[in-house]
């Protein structure tokens, strides 16, 4: 077993681990709020990507300082699209919310390819190509940037809901709806404050992710996928879930097939476990995570 | 309302005028040389959606030219029309996408570059009994059903492998390389596991002189390929051999220079991504010396020179390569094909397409002319380098506008990015 590369992989794992941790964070939020999964979130994250990108074509500035400009715009986004699609469809069944946030994702993709072009866009930033050596272990730092940048807006997200007003009715209104609408607070606009917030979130990780892979209309799609993993795992609506399962999720995709195959070939095995399969890896987790805790890791009593 | 009756037409001056018309001038209704639906199926939203829209505008140009030179002339001058299907680089897309433009009237469907696509809607035009002119797709497998509807003007897997060894050969030989050690890279579709399974069968068969050390698949699409490239670089390949498409090209050579993996070069046995004008954009001085085995344009062309001009006007920054060359002779293929037919009947236009000998200086390899399974027989290809932020030939000799750098004289992290 070579433990140089099982811990290289463990460690960029680790790293991106906190971005999908911060992109799963935002679905994580709107779905424990407003009971509403957000099917459009990948296709969100690529839009967070463009701004960033656009800026960083026109101004020069750097997509670690402008993913502040793509979480405002998506902040706005987030909003509008809560107060004009999503506010519509809360009260509907799961089935029928799945189709309208299904098609602004879509609407999202495509709007982006009319924008910006079909093309993979790598463009060159400031960290784009850094990495420092520790010894035997290369640390990539736009990943280490953005993992950082990306554990701070958590903490910066947690403390906004424990600490503000906004934040605390937040919190009321996934609590009990009623409730918070008896004791006079504005649901809607909560609503739509709360869906921001959580697009916003996306929308960050969408400007951290320009300097660590190319960005291209369709690569949203996976996103949504992987985030809903790590939030089922993690817990639904459980913000520290999301975060360790963003962790896990992060180091099991990429340490996983190399392990695997160590185990394969210590037990005599000429078995390799391929890379195309490391989703197996993730999802295999998963199945068991809900066998043994069907709430996932943090789910409290409501997940 | 009243009704117009044929009298009260008549009475009427602009009436009288229509009719005056149609009298006159018969040609306007009768003798109008009439469309010919062609049915292109690419990719054009999705995940190879860049390629995808590159092709279609080759499909597009070489129907544009086809019609600016008086279309089929044999049918009167009937002019060609591109139905357009997009099929999201989904195969079960590309079926019922190819069904509709059946429906829609298309006498031959032309397309897709992805090989499993190109299953399906062989699969599909084989029921049908409508002509598929295979653009870009290299799965040998395509071919090997025994479809009597299906022509291909790419050239295959084998063809790939075969060319990528006598290359090698030349190579290894010129720079007195006796042996190297080798990583081989693939996308997980049919065409990435294809082509990469033909190179390492050539490999091991011939028992060239490569020791492949390890052999990595990845799914198509794939957003992270730091846990890839960290095996490869516990490996200490000489060459990397990847068979990629845009998006994991890019990450892949970035990666490379992040974990800074010495090679003597990246070689690759026919991959998409390694030769569009956005790797080149985007990697600039990484993608110096690249190398890539790919059925190219033939720079030497007179025809090449014609269209590529064309193209660069309309869709500036973007230039005819592997994809949208061979996506506008393939509806060259057909066009000629109507010609010889003068019918679009599928069984007179199949037979046309059997007896095709088209040449062309577009692509490298010589004329087009399909063989018992459809293959066109002369569909060749070159290895490229990237060179000075350009794409040259640079085997065979023949073809070639520069001399190969091998190995690369300074690794990626050492060019001053």
């Amino acid at each position: 077993m070579n433990v140089t590369l099982l811990l290289q992989l463990a460690v960029s794992g680790f790293l991106l681990g906190g971005v999908y941790s911060l992109i799963a964070l935002g679905l994580s939020l709107i779905f424990g709020v407003m009971k509403v999964i957000n099917f459009a979130h990948g296709e969100m994250m690529v839009w967070g990507m463009y701004v960033a990108y656009t800026l960083l074509l026109w101004t020069g500035v750097d997509p670690f300082l402008s993913f502040l400009v793509s979480a405002a715009c998506l902040f706005l986004l987030g909003y509008a699209l809560q107060r004009t699609v999503v506010n519509r469809i809360i009260d509907f069944p799961e089935a029928m919310q799945v189709l309208p946030l299904v098609g602004m994702g879509m609407v999202f993709e495509n709007s982006a390819r009319l924008v910006w072009g079909p093309d993979y866009i790598s463009p060159r930033s400031r960290f784009s190509l850094s990495s420092l050596s520790l010894g035997d272990l290369m640390i990539d730092v736009p990943k280490l940037l953005a993992f950082s940048l990306a554990i701070i807006i958590t903490i910066a997200v947690l403390l906004f809901l424990k600490k503000t007003d906004t934040g605390k009715a937040i919190r009321a209104a996934a609590d009990n709806r009623t409730g918070a609408l008896l004791v006079g607070t504005d649901v809607n606009r909560i609503y739509a404050v709360c869906f921001g917030i959580g697009a916003a979130c996306v929308g960050a990780a969408g400007g951290l992710l320009v300097p660590i892979m190319p960005l291209s209309p369709h690569i949203g799609a996976p996103f949504t996928l992987l985030s809903f993993i790590i939030v089922i795992l993690g817990g639904m609506g459980s913000l520290s879930g999301a975060m360790v399962g963003g962790l896990i999720i992060g180091v099991a995709e990429s340490i996983g097939p190399e392990l695997i195959t160590s185990l394969f070939h210590g037990a005599g095995l000429d078995l390799d476990f391929p890379h195309t399969m490391k989703q197996v890896v993730s999802f295999f987790i998963l199945i068991v995570i809900m066998l043994l805790r069907p709430q996932g890791i943090f789910g409290g009593r409501r997940g | 309302m009243k009704k117009l009756s044929r009298k009260t037409f008549l009475r009427r001056p602009w009436g009288v005028g229509v009719m005056a018309i149609i009298l006159v001038f018969p040609s306007l209704l009768f003798s109008q040389p009439k469309e010919i639906p062609i049915g292109s199926v690419q990719a054009v939203t999705g995940v190879i959606s860049d390629i995808g829209i590159a092709m279609r505008r080759g499909n597009q140009l070489a129907v544009d030219d086809i019609n600016a030179r008086g279309g089929i002339k044999s049918m009167g001058g009937a002019k060609l029309k591109l139905l357009l299907a997009d099929y999201e680089a989904k195969e079960e897309v590309a079926r019922s996408e190819s069904e509709r433009l059946i429906k829609e009237g298309a006498v031959c469907l032309v397309g897709p570059f992805l090989s499993g696509a190109a299953m399906t809607v062989a699969t599909l035009c084989e029921q049908r009994s409508i002509p598929f002119v295979i653009d870009v797709a290299a799965a040998d497998d395509i071919t090997q059903k025994g479809f009597k509807h299906t022509f291909r003007t790419f050239a295959i897997s084998t063809n790939f492998a075969n060319n990528m060894l006598l290359y090698m050969t030349q190579i290894m030989k010129e720079k007195n390389v006796s042996r190297i050690r080798g990583v081989v890279t693939n996308t997980g579709d049919l065409f990435g596991r294809v082509q990469g399974a033909t190179f390492l069968k050539f490999v091991k068969e011939k028992k060239f002189p490569i020791d492949v050390l390890a052999h990595i698949e990845y799914p198509l699409g794939i957003q992270d390929l730091s846990a890839e490239v960290s095996k490869i670089k516990t490996l200490k390949p000489d060459v990397l051999f990847p068979i990629t498409r845009p998006g994991d090209a890019k990450l892949m050579v970035t990666e490379l220079y992040k974990q800074r993996v010495p090679l003597m070069g990246i070689l690759g046995p026919g991959s998409p991504g390694l030769y569009e004008p956005e790797f080149i954009r985007d990697m600039k001085a990484l993608s110096e010396y690249v190398m890539d085995n790919v059925p190219w344009v033939n720079p030497k062309g007179k025809m090449y020179a014609e269209v590529n001009a064309r193209f660069s006007k309309l869709y500036p920054g973007k230039y005819i390569d592997t994809n949208s060359g061979y996506a506008y002779l393939a509806v060259m293929v057909i066009a000629d094909a109507l010609e010889r037919a003068k019918s679009t009947k599928s069984a007179d236009l199949v037979a046309a397409l059997r007896k095709t000998y088209l040449r062309q200086d577009l692509m490298v390899g010589g004329a087009v002319t399909f063989d018992a399974k459809g293959d066109n027989s002369n569909a060749d290809s070159a290895m490229i380098q990237i060179q000075g932020g350009a794409v040259k030939v640079v085997l065979p000799d023949k073809a070639a506008e520069a001399k190969y750098v091998f190995p690369w004289p300074k690794q990626l992290w050492d060019r001053g990015m």
